[in-house]
């Protein structure tokens, strides 16, 4: 079999893969055309706003930059961990979507002769549209910024820019690449079985202490050293290494991008043919309607990986790291927020078009809204204790003021995030179904605003009960849950109440 | 049964139902044939108690829609235009969720009867995102016809439904007629309103702008007329 092009088909590879390329143009002008440009230019100007602060800002504060031993110092040691760090978090973010998200659904693009290497690259210009993503990003320029100082600043930050895009680029090649193999005969045992071994060596070498030396020997820190001296010629050629990775890896991610599209998607033909046997009546409505709800969220294969990815990475994190109380109350937050991000921020959509049917059964509104409020709240819940389950076996027992503070912020967090959510799956419906593993249950620009508004809440929310862990007292930390809990379930019972409009459901339901 | 004056449906700028007069009786099926965009759908959501009319007044099962639409929704049995399943959820599902909410008696040998009927037996415990059109126009059919409703709404009922689906189909609204049910069937396809129905009400632009018997529909003759509505 010839494994090199031959001199007739090169011409007309790199011809499809231009028009692959042009084609990326006609999807992003055809996502524009469905924005406000107030909205585009607006959140742009955010993004664009805090990066340049994030670069900039740091370079400035006190003791930014200072070369003797001091905190600049410290963060530029550990910017190799941090860049090592930016890379596993786009590999788990790539791998646990499929390969990357959807510039366009695949429901909208069926009929359309879209190439996977246009697929692979609007995935990744999506990349960036995720919180976790953002916050890593300007972490990594800020602590770059802050260790270099007002003189070597700029270019450093050219630098960490580039190593940016590279861990991106090389993460989506590799997402494809583990979803190739997921789509084979056993292979998602085989990824299982990987992601459960890498996890294993992880601990193995926390627990055996050989993890810092490790960290220390990462080869990112080539590529940090050539960063830290400003402008000179191994700056230079950290940069023309760096390009060239970049360009590798996004030439390179298409093959794997390739080689994924002509495999069937098993695990979600497996959950659309799997038989559910029937189960005996429920006695109530609203069990009757939960047990619908649950199903719709457990049975979508997006949904459920992303609970994997989500309740187990930060508790394995938490638990190698041997984060205290006090820092474990940080969790439930960011758990809780990245689950709403599966499916509650449109958590009307879990009924797709069978949501006008829906509406044509004689049953309470407050039932339906009731049902959705609980299997959110159920689902987020799972998330959350899975994490706390984990990262809370190295903390020991805590005391009076650590649990109070803990079981407030999971309490807090979990109403919060629930009627944000409900707030705006009423308010703003999108027509998605969930199936494909790399579905989100909005469009990318939505879905970052929702990400930054929820972790800016819940963030807020976990500090005050994380400061009250260790200075507060039990009957400080009570009544500031009651006030918080109380201001958003307020806010859900509202939600609630607009339910009950029937313009407001017929809107809703005729969206999907 | 089913009385409908002067019904105006807008979403924002857009009216989809401009002054909809309609009267459909018990023991009778009616067709709602037009174009595309006639607001044929919007006419059934409203019969269906799921979307609330702007202006006019809907009396269903002699209930007005605006005052009690939990009471239509117990009188009506609605197979919606698009979709009208939840994509997780599998046929026995959604009749078990129909049969709790309307408290049906002995539901499941019905269920079963239909299912068959329809030709879904074997894939009653499947969930119906891998459904094809066809199998899916078939399911909603069998949920709208699962409680033998006083009102059934068939919104689009044949599209896509191949010939064994629409004979079934038929037979439902047959029965239901013959029950002393009143039937509503909107579609584009004359042909097949004119087998299911008694009387054709003719919708362009968002209003009604003809009744005839299905007997001056049919043929080439009732093609020609009906060309001529549409225009």
């Amino acid at each position: 079999m010839p494994t090199v092009l031959s001199s007739t088909e090169l011409p007309r590879v790199l011809a499809a893969e231009r028009r692959a390329v042009a084609d990326l143009g006609h999807l992003l002008r055809f996502r524009a055309a469905t924005l406000s440009r107030r909205r585009v230019l607006l959140l742009g100007g955010f993004f664009v706003g805090i990066t340049l602060a994030a670069i900039i800002v740091p370079a400035y504060l006190p003791g930014a930059g200072q070369l003797g031993p001091g905190r600049a110092r410290d963060l530029l040691t550990l910017l190799p961990t941090a860049f090592a760090g930016f890379q596993l978090l786009s590999l788990i973010a790539g791998v646990a979507s499929g390969g990357g998200r959807e510039l366009v659904s695949r429901e909208q693009l069926v009929a359309y002769p879209v190439s996977p290497t246009t697929d692979h690259l609007g995935a990744l210009l999506l990349a960036p549209l995720n919180a976790a993503w953002l916050v890593q990003a300007w972490t990594l320029l800020g602590a770059a910024s802050f260790g270099l100082g007002p003189d070597r600043f700029l270019a450093g930050s050219v630098g960490v820019l580039l190593w940016i895009a590279v861990a991106t680029a090389r993460a989506q090649a590799v997402a494809w690449a583990v979803e190739g193999v997921r789509r084979l005969r056993h292979g998602r045992i085989a990824v299982r079985l990987v992601a459960v071994a890498a996890g294993l060596l992880a601990a193995w070498l926390q627990l055996s202490g050989r993890l810092a030396p490790l960290l220390d020997h990462l080869p990112t820190r080539w590529f940090v050293l050539g960063l830290v001296d400003g402008v000179s010629g191994r700056w230079a050629l950290t940069l023309l290494v760096g390009t060239a990775m970049l360009v590798t890896a996004t030439t390179v991610g298409a093959i794997p991008a390739h080689l994924a599209a002509r495999l069937a998607a098993r695990e979600e033909h497996d959950a659309e043919s799997m038989p559910h046997p029937g189960r005996p009546m429920p006695r109530t409505d609203r069990a009757m309607v939960v047990r619908i709800d649950r199903a719709s969220v457990w049975r979508s294969v997006p949904i459920r990986r992303g609970l994997l990815v989500l309740s187990i990475g930060p508790g394995v994190v938490a638990l190698a790291g041997a984060l205290t109380w006090s820092q474990l109350i940080l969790l439930p937050g960011l758990v809780a927020s990245g689950g709403a991000l599966l499916f509650a921020v449109n958590g009307w959509c879990l009924d797709g078009r069978g949501a006008l049917w829906r509406e044509s059964l004689p049953v309470e509104p407050r039932v339906v809204f009731v049902a959705r409020v609980w299997v959110c709240a159920e689902f987020l819940a799972v998330a959350s204790l899975i994490t706390l389950a984990i990262g809370c076996l190295r903390a020991g027992l805590p005391d009076a003021r650590e649990l109070t503070a803990a079981v407030a912020a999971f309490a807090v967090v979990l109403v919060q995030v629930v009627a944000a959510a409900m707030r705006w799956s009423q308010a703003r419906p999108y027509p998605v179904d969930l199936r494909s593993a790399r579905a989100t249950p909005a469009p990318p620009l939505a879905m970052i605003g929702y990400s930054g508004r929820l972790a800016a809440s819940t963030t807020v929310t976990s500090l005050i009960f994380s400061t009250l862990a260790r200075v507060g007292a039990p009957e400080v930390t009570v009544p500031v849950a009651v006030v918080m809990g109380m201001w958003s379930w307020s806010r859900l019972r509202r939600t609630g109440q607009e339910w009950l409009d029937p313009r407001v459901r017929a809107r809703v339901v005729t969206t999907f | 049964m089913v009385e409908v004056r002067g019904l105006h449906v807008r979403f924002g700028e857009v009216e989809a139902v401009a002054g909809v007069d309609l009267k459909a009786y018990a023991g009778y099926s009616t067709a709602l044939l037009g174009r595309n965009g006639a607001g044929k759908s919007t006419t059934m959501r409203v019969l269906a108690g799921v979307v609330p009319p702007t202006e006019g007044e809907v009396r269903v099962a002699g209930v007005d829609v605006r005052r009690d639409p939990l009471a239509i929704k117990r009188r009506v049995g609605y197979c919606p235009d698009v979709g009208g399943l939840v994509p997780r959820a599998t046929p026995w599902e959604h009749v078990q969720l129909a049969a709790r909410m309307r408290r049906i008696p002995d539901w499941q040998a019905r269920a079963r009867e239909l299912l068959e009927r329809f030709e879904l037996g074997t894939v009653a415990h499947r969930v119906t995102t891998g459904f094809s059109h066809g199998m899916g126009r078939r399911l909603s059919v069998v949920l709208a016809a699962l409680h033998e409703p006083d009102v059934l709404l068939l919104d689009e009922p044949f599209d896509g439904v191949d010939p064994i689906g629409v004979e079934a189909t038929l037979d439902v609204i047959a029965d239901a007629r013959a029950r002393g049910a009143c039937v509503l069937v909107s579609t584009h396809l004359r042909e097949l309103a004119v087998e299911a129905c008694s009387s054709v009400a003719v919708l362009r632009g968002g209003s009604r702008v003809a009744t005839l018997t299905a007997r001056d529909m049919a043929g080439e003759e009732g093609a020609r007329a009906y060309r001529a509505l549409l225009d």
